[in-house]
């Protein structure tokens, strides 16, 4: 799906004490594009995918996925649009701390299909915590949990990924696995693809690379030989 | 919803078991004592209506005027059934030494009345013939140990007549044994009941009957007939009438069971508003911890329809757990309770039904008010903003000088750590507000049914101490002579004596009646007190007459109106209204006896004496003295009344304080979860302050200084408002035999607040607990709860 956005600001607050966290992006995003997005703590970056997603609304401007405005959208509409199309790996992960591994995926999973629970498990084990399934978030590491997380976005296939810091809390190995697994998955379903990253390296791996620095886009490098994520080294 | 929703729902549930169970157990007893109360109520009013129509209980009675003309145009009533004439004559009885002022009923020699019937107990109903043979009624009976083939005396002019008991029975009237409606208490060694022949009976009146028992087709009351039938036998100069509504022993039983419905509906309400309301506070908390994860399930596509139901199934589990099982039990206890109070008063019938719409209603009222406590937390979760609740938690509240330290400045002055416990208060204004709401329920709970019992406690002091000061009663055969009354004080033991005349009468203004007693007292008296509706005691004034104060709504009067008093001899006294009178018990009249003889014309006699002890004096000696006067027809002892009431109100008592130990239970549990919460709700706080280095022992410390000072915040607000529930609840028991007015004991507050803190005191132990049990890399961790 192509992402199209047009004089976009978010504005948080009012008069003197008004942030504004996107200042008049224009940004377009075709089919299948991965790109990833840097910033300073701030920047809006976080912002920049609710908006996307659906559960913010901007200020001023627009923005059209496939063609079609988010703001013309009803409730109901906007509620298939995020169950059927968008994918998000939060930065705090919000896992629901009473479900497990499994349950937190399969919760989404059966929003669009049958077979969730089959479904969730295939992911979980493509996200190599196969063995970790039955456990309480709790009892998981920091990296498993984002994993899972991560095993929540992609376990709809959705056409649309928006991942906030995905790697924020892995090693260089897992994070490198799990970035492998991203762009493998994102090519194979053609999916859109926004991720947020501290991490330049990461750069590499992608089509194209936004820089972000006050609500505004202040580079906008595109790479036309991105690498494998498995080269990747930081 | 999704599978693994209901998952989260049961585990959330299992994750805070002690609050839901609380809140469960609270709905259980509100459902239980609901459906407990009213089917009890319920199959009461059952049992009395088929008592009443199995054995023709009398729609109205007519006692006096012209008794044969009465009959005949209550017979030619084509809305009456039947209509009976008898006899019925106050007359002092004696069972062995134990003389009485009993009354005598008369009944048709052979064949049961056709209005009142009677209850063979044991023996055989009277045949044709036996004159000399009477049934004794029930509860005399058993006072008395009578049985069939014993005998006891009646005076009969100056003559005691021996006559046989031919069998016990149980009437209709004497349910419970009331001499009238203004004496609904009489103890059995001063009143009982005999139904005896015609001719017995006129023997003792010395005329003929003087009462008609009418009952109606339908069976059940009609107020235009029976107004229709009152004016008639007014008109022919009945001096006493009553409707079966009006008549002693039955009103004083639904006057009993009103109470229980007044209970079947108050007492489950509390209980499901405080189930309720702690339901709310406790599902806006898990809400407000939830939000990143409504966050999730929005960004993921859930409908805010499906959060909502979500939430709601909060509520609906503990509604359903708490009430299914709470209507059963309430059904099934009212069975017992039923069959136990039939027991107790033996009504001849027991109506014990099984009603499915209080089954149902039951376990409404559960569910609706516990969907009612989730449906508001619900609708915040669903209204949830995602983007927002998803940026992680920051803290809430700024740093702020308290309320407490802007009031008193020197505190800013005490060590920074407990200025922290201040701040803390303001901090978290949602934590503070809701464990305030749960000390108001607590105490609102427990002050409704210890209010209950102060106030009995009170209003019988009053009434039998403060108001009627005499000690003993002495109740004359027939009236006598002042002179013969202040005699009495020549016996040893008594140290006063005033004459009283007592008679009913029926007080008329603006068209209304009230029926009640007059009784006429010494001008000076000591033995009666009167306690002006305004205030203060008041003397027996020296014009004009003194009325209970139900009269003046009842009768639309004010001080200084006339009003017609018909006395049993169809003599009509006009006074003026001097005084009301706040009496608990009863509506009576009062008059001075010399301006009652001013009004009649005539010198009065005395009906009984009024008497005091001398110091130390052996009340059991001193009855036997008395009732050896052979003028003296009964004896009754305040001390013992006094008894009897308190064993009357057993029943109010025992529900009572059934409530206040289930009230006291809740308010243990909605003060322990408040606390227990306030204190799992900072665990990474306390993490941050054990990272830094502070003593577990500090932190323990400012944690309960901070609760203790948010319970003793709610106490004022809970006393103030258990105060105004506790005089609702009474408000609904007033009626003119009964003025309730609320009166809780200082110490009843002083305690009541300090148990809600001692409570709250216990309630920090498993809290601190878990403090010293926190580890710190767990909680850090733990970012995505
Ligand atoms: N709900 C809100 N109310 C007020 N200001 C907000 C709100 N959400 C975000 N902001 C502000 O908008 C700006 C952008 O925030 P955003 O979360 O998009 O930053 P970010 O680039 O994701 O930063 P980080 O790398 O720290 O996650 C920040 O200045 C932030 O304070
Ligand atoms: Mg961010």
């Amino acid at each position: 799906m192509t992402i199209k956005m047009t004089g976009v600001w978010k504005t948080f607050g009012e008069g003197h004490t008004a942030v504004h966290a996107l200042q008049n992006i224009d940004l377009a995003n075709p089919q299948g594009e991965f790109t990833t997005i840097l910033g300073p703590s701030g920047s809006g970056k976080t912002t920049l995918l609710n908006l996307v997603g659906a559960i913010d609304d901007a200020t001023e401007g627009h923005i059209e996925v496939a063609g079609v405005d988010l703001a013309g959208l009803s409730v109901d509409e906007l509620v298939k649009y995020r169950r059927e199309n968008v994918g998000f790996v939060f930065q705090f992960f919000n896992l629901i701390p009473t479900l497990t591994a499994l349950e937190n995926v399969e919760l989404v999973a059966d929003l669009t299909a049958s077979n969730g629970a089959e479904r969730a498990a295939e992911v979980l084990d493509r996200v190599g915590l196969g063995d970790r399934m039955t456990h309480f978030p709790a009892q998981l590491s920091g990296g498993e949990q984002q994993r899972v997380a991560i095993a929540r976005a992609l376990v709809k296939e959705p056409p649309i990924l928006l991942c906030d810091e995905p790697t924020g809390e892995l090693d260089f190995e897992t994070g490198r696995m799990v970035l492998d697994l991203l762009q493998r998955v994102s090519r194979e379903l053609s999916q859109t693809v926004l991720l947020v990253t501290h991490n330049a390296a990461i750069g590499d791996m992608a089509d194209r690379v936004l820089k972000l620095r006050s609500g505004e886009i202040v580079e906008d490098v595109h790479n036309d030989t991105p690498i494998d994520a498995t080269e990747l080294t930081w | 919803m999704v599978k693994p929703l209901h998952r989260k729902l049961i585990r959330d549930i299992a994750r805070h078991k002690p609050q839901f169970i609380a809140i469960t157990l609270t709905i259980f007893l509100g459902v239980a004592i609901f459906g407990a109360a009213f089917d009890s109520y319920t199959n009461l009013v059952a049992s009395y209506d088929q008592t009443a129509v199995n054995y023709r209980f009398a729609n109205l009675t007519i006692a006096g005027g012209d008794t044969e003309t009465i009959a005949a145009f209550a017979g030619s009533d084509p809305a009456v059934e039947s209509v009976e004439i008898r006899t019925t004559a106050d007359v002092p009885l004696r069972v062995d030494d134990t003389k009485l002022l009993g009354r005598a009923i008369s009944v048709p020699a052979g064949d049961q009345p056709m209005v009142n019937q009677l209850e063979i107990m044991t023996g055989s109903y009277p045949a044709n013939g036996d004159a000399n043979v009477v049934l004794v009624e029930d509860h005399m009976a058993s006072h008395f140990d009578l049985a069939p083939g014993d005998s006891l005396d009646i005076l009969i002019g100056d003559t005691w007549q021996h006559v046989t008991v031919g069998g016990v029975a149980l009437s209709p009237e004497y349910i419970w044994p009331a001499r009238n409606r203004q004496e609904l208490l009489t103890t059995p060694d001063n009143f009982g009941v005999v139904f005896v022949s015609e001719e017995l009976a006129e023997q003792i009146t010395g005329e003929g009957p003087n009462e008609v028992a009418v009952y109606y087709a339908a069976g059940e009351s009609d107020e235009e007939v029976s107004a229709a039938l009152s004016a008639e036998g007014r008109e022919l100069g009945a001096t006493n009438i009553y409707t079966r509504e009006e008549q002693a022993s039955n009103n004083a039983l639904t006057e009993d069971v009103k109470g229980l419905e007044e209970m079947a509906i108050f007492f489950p309400m509390m209980f499901l508003a405080a189930a309720g309301l702690a339901a709310y506070v406790m599902l806006s908390r898990l809400v407000h911890s939830q939000r990143p994860h409504i966050g999730t399930f929005l960004a993921n596509g859930f409908t805010r329809r499906q959060v909502l139901v979500h939430y709601l199934g909060y509520g609906i589990v503990p509604g359903l757990i708490g009430s299914i099982p709470g209507a059963i039990v309430g059904v099934l206890l009212a069975r017992t309770i039923t069959r136990l109070y039939t027991g107790i008063l033996s009504i001849p019938l027991t109506v014990v039904d099984f009603y499915p719409t209080t089954l149902i209603a039951a376990i409404v009222f559960g569910l609706v008010a516990s969907l009612l406590a989730a449906l508001a937390p619900a609708l915040v979760a669903s209204r949830v903003v995602p983007a927002e609740a998803m940026r992680g938690e920051t803290p809430s509240g700024g740093g702020r000088r308290s309320l407490l330290e802007r009031v008193f400045p020197p505190l800013r002055k005490v060590p920074a750590a407990w200025r922290m416990t201040f701040r803390g208060v303001g901090r978290n204004p949602r934590r503070t507000i809701y464990t305030i709401i749960g000390v108001v329920l607590s105490l609102m709970l427990v002050l409704v049914s210890w209010g209950l019992i102060d106030t009995t406690r009170h209003l019988m002091d009053r009434q039998f101490i403060e108001i009627q000061r005499e000690d003993a009663t002495v109740y004359f055969a027939g009236p006598t002579a002042t002179e013969d009354v202040a005699a009495l004080v020549d016996i040893d033991g008594i140290s006063s004596a005033e004459p009283a005349l007592t008679m009913p009468v029926a007080i008329s203004a603006n068209e209304a009646h009230y029926e009640t007693a007059l009784t006429v007292l010494q001008d000076d008296t000591e033995m009666h007190r009167f306690a002006n509706v305004d205030g203060g005691w008041i003397d027996l004034p020296s014009n004009g007459v003194v009325l209970g104060q139900a009269t003046r709504d009842l009768l639309d009067i004010k001080v200084g109106d006339t009003v017609a008093m018909t006395v049993a001899e169809g003599d009509t006294i006009r006074p003026i209204v001097a005084a009301f009178v706040d009496e608990p018990l009863g509506t009576m009249a009062y008059v001075g006896r010399a301006h009652a003889e001013a009004l009649t014309g005539s010198a009065l006699p005395a009906t009984s004496a009024l008497i005091s002890y001398d110091e130390g004096v052996d009340a059991k000696v001193l009855r036997n003295t008395i009732t050896d006067i052979p003028r003296v027809a009964a004896f009754e002892d305040a001390q013992v009344l006094f008894d009897l009431m308190q064993r009357f109100m057993v029943l109010f008592y025992a529900f009572v304080g059934v409530m206040l130990v289930f009230g006291g239970a809740m308010a243990f549990a909605l003060i322990f979860n408040a606390m227990s919460v306030n204190i799992a709700e900072r665990t990474r706080e306390v993490a941050t302050l054990l990272a830094v280095g502070t003593e577990r022992r500090s932190i323990s410390r400012y944690i309960t200084a901070e609760n203790m000072l948010v319970a003793a915040m709610g106490i004022p607000l809970g006393l103030i408002i258990g105060t105004l529930a506790a005089g609702a609840a009474l408000s609904s028991f007033n009626s003119d035999l009964f003025t309730f007015k609320l009166h809780i004991q200082p110490t009843t507050y002083l305690f009541a607040s300090l148990a809600i803190l001692a409570v709250a005191l216990i309630s920090q132990i498993p809290g601190l607990r878990a403090i010293r049990r926190i580890s710190i890399p767990q909680v850090v961790k733990e970012r995505s709860a």
